[in-house]
């Protein structure tokens, strides 16, 4: 598929306004109006770009929202539920737990650390594989060990 | 000093994995698991078979603003080179790969952009 700029500019806008947290949420053929792109092309095109339908990416945009607020620790499961645009507190364990395979009370409290650090993001929302080398086989740097000079 | 190892952001390490394989034609070479994440990386089979494409996930705030940001501003955040940029263009176009052009001249080289699905968009070059 081939997307001209202007189109390629309203997705970009359109993902967006699908991040963006409203107490009256935009639906979807809102948002495909407000780009100017008729909701069958939109949903068709936006997913074909960014690889999840625009509903995918609201309910991911939210839950990675839920996810940096409960590992921050200063707010409830409750107060991070009304955060991120969600009115029922069961609608919103179902979807995390289904999503990210465990509750938000469990994910709040796996991500605690014994000391806070202002300004640093606690552990569990920078998992840097590159910095996590250490833990890695020996096998995983085979490749490299036996690779003769180019 | 070499360069052996580079790695990309991504938002879905099996998404990505899916789509670095079964549509771009890379080959897994590692896959172990760490945590939630995994040490996830590609090869290609035109080789050199020891540099390796690391697809890291996206899981930093930070990370996920410049992401968007460099994707809003049609930066891509990696190139691949390619031998006849007009076969890959076709091919990846059938497997419904977005681009947001046609394949151009830039002086010494013929390039173009696509969407690799997972946050990035990624530049195809052909020396000329």
């Amino acid at each position: 598929m081939l997307l001209g700029q202007d189109t390629f500019r309203r997705l970009c806008q359109a993902r967006e306004l699908l991040a963006e947290v409203r107490e009256q949420p935009l639906s979807i053929r809102d948002v495909a109006r407000r780009t100017g792109i008729s909701p069958f092309h939109f949903i068709r095109q936006f997913e074909a770009l960014f690889g999840v339908t625009p509903h995918q990416f609201r309910i991911q945009s939210r839950l990675d929202q839920a996810k940096l607020l409960l590992a921050k620790g200063h707010h409830s499961v409750t107060e991070v539920c009304m955060e991120v645009g969600m009115s029922s507190l069961g609608s919103f364990s179902d979807l995390f737990w289904r999503r990210v395979g465990t509750t938000p009370s469990a994910y709040q409290r796996s991500a605690r650390v014994m000391v806070q650090v202002p300004g640093i993001l606690p552990p569990k929302l920078f998992p840097g594989c590159l910095s996590l080398m250490g833990m890695l086989p020996r096998a995983a740097f085979r490749n490299f060990r036996e690779a003769r000079p180019l | 000093m070499r360069i052996r190892l580079s790695s990309i952001m991504v938002d879905d390490q099996d998404k990505a994995l899916k789509f670095y394989t079964e549509v771009l034609g890379f080959q897994k070479k590692h896959e172990i698991p760490m945590g939630q994440y995994k040490w996830l990386t590609v090869i290609s089979p035109e080789g050199p078979e020891e540099v390796e494409l690391s697809l890291e996930p996206n899981v930093n705030p930070a990370g996920k603003t410049f992401q968007a940001a460099m994707f809003s501003q049609n930066i891509p955040m990696t190139a691949f080179e390619v031998t006849d940029i007009q076969e890959d263009y076709m091919r990846l176009k059938s497997h419904g790969v977005v681009f947001t052009s046609e394949p151009v001249e830039a002086g010494p080289v013929k390039i173009v952009v696509f969407s690799d699905t997972c946050g990035n968009l990624i530049q195809l070059y052909q020396p000329l």
